[in-house]
């Protein structure tokens, strides 16, 4: 098995059955995990901020709406057929529950907000989300069977 | 919009160690007082690194970690976040609060508190050095303590610069007492408005 990272604000897409697709340790950050099993093109985002602030149209994956649409363009690039992908969720987390602090700071929940309005728009539907809460996850998909697992700190991965 | 890289420059790393210094000197007092013994602190490396690098720095973005962080309130504003390795916060704790007292498996509530205090006195020397250079008035708010990955630790530092700041100033230091030692690292993520008047003060 070959473990290939997804930093922040990257996107990384593959057909090799072989690898495994990670983003580690998403606090607020989104990992969005796209699948078509017809092709086994598989392709995870690792968003870090809601909306593009200049309203840009610059494909950047540091955005949600903008890593949206560019991962749809990698993916298909790759022979996916977009009409069959599974699309997954997971991370947007607020870590700071401290009441004094956490207020101004809420980018998970923009994040998830984001997520959900791009897809809307595109019309697709998400198949299955992990998001929320204070605590940081590992995600994982496998490219060998389109499986898609969370990670949080002392527990075993858990499929999604 | 200049590259934000570009205004971290020479001076203001140079400026920022010697308030590094005096802020760590400041706060090795500090706690020494509040312990009842003389605690060592080792002069602080600054240096200036782009986010992404930081998970590795820190033995990866999944590894478990305890973030103490404040946000600078004042005529600057900026955050600053204290990063130790999971294991390495209970010595600390044992440092301050001494052997004596039974300590939980897991970061308790006293644990937690104490590592606040941390937070809360480390950045208060660091930034009563800032006040006394500059000139401004600078204030920590109350910290809030993290237990969870570096990586969304990290996130904490990233989603609140919006994305603007790509670096962040990093001041590595240890402290010490007898042949135990902590590491600590602490991040300094001066909001990018606030970054002129650091530099103008240091002038």
């Amino acid at each position: 098995m070959n473990i290939r990272s997804v930093g922040l604000g990257e996107i990384v897409v593959s057909r090799n059955p072989e690898d495994i697709l990670v983003a580690f340790g998403l606090g607020s950050c989104l990992g969005i995990g796209l699948y078509d099993p017809t092709t086994h093109v598989a392709g995870l985002l690792h968003a870090v901020l809601p909306e593009n602030p200049n309203g840009s149209t610059d494909p950047s994956a540091k955005f949600v709406n903008t890593g949206v649409i560019s991962i749809l363009e990698e993916m298909k690039k790759n022979g996916a057929n977009l009409q069959k992908i599974t699309i997954r969720m997971a991370g947007g987390a607020n870590m700071l529950t401290s009441p004094a602090l956490s207020k101004t700071f809420d980018i998970g929940t923009r994040n998830i907000a984001a997520a959900h309005k791009i897809f809307d728009q595109l019309h697709y539907r998400l198949t299955a989300e992990d998001v929320g809460g204070n605590i940081g996850r590992t995600v994982r998909l496998y490219i060998v069977d389109g499986k898609m697992t969370v990670r949080v700190i002392g527990s075993q991965e858990k499929e999604i | 919009m200049s590259d934000p890289g570009n205004l971290f420059n020479e001076q203001l790393i140079s400026f920022l160690s010697i308030l590094a210094n005096e802020g760590a000197t400041n706060a090795a007092r500090g706690f020494g007082s509040m312990v009842g013994y003389e605690l060592g602190v080792t002069k602080p490396n600054v240096r200036m690194v782009h986010l992404s690098e930081i998970p590795n720095l820190m033995g990866g973005p999944e590894k478990e970690a305890v973030g103490i962080y404040l946000r600078i309130e004042g005529d600057l504003t900026g955050q600053i976040m204290l990063v130790i390795p999971y294991e390495k916060a209970f010595e600390l704790v044992k440092l301050l609060l001494g052997d004596d007292i039974p300590l939980s498996s897991e970061l308790g509530r006293l644990e937690r508190s104490a590592l606040a205090e941390v937070g809360n006195l480390t950045a208060s020397f660091f930034l009563n050095a800032v006040a006394t250079k500059t000139g401004l008035s600078v204030r920590p708010s109350p910290p809030a303590v993290i237990v969870d990955m570096v990586g969304a630790i990290l996130d904490i530092v990233i989603a609140t610069t919006g994305g603007i700041t790509e670096h962040v100033i990093l001041l590595g230091s240890t402290f010490q007492y007898q042949e135990r030692e902590v590491d600590c690292e602490f991040w300094v993520i001066p909001d990018p408005s606030a970054l002129d008047r650091f530099t103008s003060g240091s002038n």
